[in-house]
């Protein structure tokens, strides 16, 4: 495991693929401090809030090639064929991904030093909101890990977690929407409960949606419930990307 | 030693393996020897653990490689068709993430490492990044690879394809050094090259054994019936009709015509080629057809597989 964690950490600066991330995390946290700093209301908990949009692009970057490079430079091989398990392997290709963010981090490190040498605020919520970065860093990292297993194109692998974590971003959106529409259906056609059966079906999408379930942790309110949502979703797709490895060896077509 | 027991390996309806037996001996170098898409890449992916087979067994120095995968995978070595190599590595680095991946203990690996660079001779490339070497030094790291954890047993899968004749000599001598302490499998759709490095020899054709033979006893086979090109001046029909006269020999083809040559392929049913090339010279001498060239064809796969099979229908 520490063999395939170590290769695939240094492997981000073998390419530009370690560079581009940190320069773009650098960049876009930087911005959002300094817009903070120029107004002087900094307020850390709402920087890292804000950078945890930006998962849809940096998540994507970071993982396209774990998996698929290996899968095309017929390397994928040395996983099968040397003592080394499969499990593993998933593991440290995890950890690399995750290291990597842990990195990228130092940035908003080094602005908390600033806002606290200045004799701003860095409270509770704004360490809620860390916790959730690092756990919501985990639960995206599996999706995109699982992304570079189905397939040996980089670019596919990119845009499949790209998507997956635009929808995660959007479900409550989604939720609403299709609140909305099955309670219009409902009642175009004269069904009694419309209403009440289109804001369960906004209120089930919603339930899956990590961002409001993690929303308290700025407060400083902690829910170690939603901690665990996010740690088995990304569970899950370990699990799948172990199982997409596994198959590869019984496959029959 | 490996024992390979009736595998089977059944892609949708395709059957890519029906039933491979065979085993391999200590120290032994075996030959694995098919036209391509014959099923040798998928036998072994199967031994190496790459893929399972739908059924059958394989057992390396006693190991299951289903059951005791770990064990069994440390004592092979493997080289697949396209080495598994990272370009964007040095070699030196590369090895020593082998070395992590096959469990190199950190006082054994400088002494292995160098063992291995001094073996197969890569020692100047070693802080170079592989991307950036030859083709023929990719493959030597590839060997290189196979060689870290010591494994008893060596799997080869066509280690000299796209490399220059001297590339393929020098792969070819390096092999068999490492035939002295290993027990090698090499795969290779070329027979030449095959004899010239394997004690014994599994001929397998659509997925299926077609021999099992040492060496000696597969060119037994194939002596019943050889080929010679004969390039002389001269008339081509009327000297193929009278070459057909010789005794010994089964057929004279006419292959080449043009204003100065004629090329005659004359297959001898004969033992006795010696013979029925003395006839033909002291024939042509007396037509006053002078010979150019007179050479034997050395048997293709194909004619091996058709002698292989039509000797066993005639058994």
């Amino acid at each position: 495991m520490t063999a395939i964690f170590k290769r695939e950490f240094l492997s981000f600066f073998r390419s530009p693929v370690g560079y581009v991330a940190i320069a773009l995390f650098s960049f876009l946290s930087g911005f959002i401090f300094y817009s903070q700093f120029s107004n002087h209301i900094v307020n850390i908990g709402s920087e890292v809030i804000s950078l945890r949009e930006f998962f849809v692009i940096l998540v994507p970057i970071v993982t396209m090639g774990l998996l698929s490079e290996d899968k095309k430079r017929g390397t994928d091989i040395l996983y099968y064929t040397t003592p080394v398990s499969l499990f593993n392997v998933v593991i440290g290709k995890l950890l690399a991904a995750f290291a990597l963010f842990a990195v990228m981090f130092i940035n908003v490190i080094i602005h908390i030093i600033v806002t606290l040498c200045c004799g701003g605020m860095f409270g509770v919520g704004a360490i809620g909101t860390i916790i959730v970065f690092f756990f919501m860093a985990f639960m995206f990292i599996s999706m995109g890990l699982f992304a570079s297993a189905i397939t040996d194109n980089q670019i596919v692998s990119a845009i499949v977690s790209f998507i997956m974590i635009l929808v995660t971003q959007l479900l409550s959106r989604f939720g609403e929407y299709a609140g909305t529409a099955v309670t219009s259906v409902l009642s175009s056609i004269k069904v009694g409960s419309a209403v009440s059966i289109g804001n369960g079906i906004n209120s089930i999408i919603r339930w899956f949606d990590p961002f409001l379930k993690t929303q308290d942790f700025r407060l400083g309110i902690f829910s170690v419930s939603a901690l665990f949502f996010l740690v088995s979703i990304g569970l899950l797709f370990l699990y799948l990307t172990f199982r997409v490895l596994d198959k590869k060896r019984w496959s029959q077509s | 030693m490996i024992e390979i027991n009736n595998l089977v390996k059944r892609y949708g309806d395709k059957k890519a393996v029906r039933g491979i037996s065979f085993t391999v001996n200590d120290d032994e170098v075996l030959g694995f020897l098919g036209p391509n898409g014959a099923g040798k890449t998928t036998t072994m992916n199967i031994i190496t653990g790459y893929l399972s087979s739908t059924s059958g067994s394989v057992k390396v120095n006693g190991h299951d490689i289903l059951e005791e995968p770990e064990l069994a995978k440390k004592e092979i070595g493997y080289l697949p068709e396209n080495p598994p190599l990272y370009t964007d590595m040095t070699v030196k680095e590369y090895l020593n993430y082998i070395c992590d991946l096959k469990g190199v203990s950190k006082d054994k690996r400088k002494r292995q490492l160098e063992n291995i660079v001094a073996m197969v001779k890569i020692s100047d490339v070693y802080d170079r990044l592989i991307g950036n070497l030859s083709k023929g030094y990719k493959q030597r790291v590839g060997i290189a690879q196979a060689l870290v954890g010591n494994p008893s047993i060596l799997i080869l899968d066509e280690p000299t394809v796209g490399l220059d004749p001297t590339q393929i000599i020098e792969i070819r001598r390096l092999i068999k050094s490492l035939a002295k302490s290993h027990s090698v499998i090499i795969s290779s759709h070329i027979l030449s090259e095959i004899q010239e490095i394997a004690d014994r020899v599994v001929i397998i054709n659509n997925g299926k054994i077609a021999a099992i033979d040492t060496l000696t006893d597969l060119s037994k086979r194939l002596s019943g019936q050889s080929k010679f090109l004969l390039t002389f001046a001269g008339p081509a029909k009327d000297i193929a009709t009278k070459i057909r006269t010789i005794n010994g020999v089964s057929a004279a083809v006419v292959r080449v015509v043009d204003s100065k040559f004629t090329q005659i392929e004359i297959t001898v049913g004969s033992a006795d080629t010696t013979r029925v090339r003395t006839d033909i010279f002291f024939m042509m001498a007396s037509l006053g057809c002078p010979i150019i060239e007179l050479r034997s064809l050395d048997p293709t796969l194909e004619e091996v597989f058709l002698s292989i099979t039509s000797g066993k229908a005639k058994g």
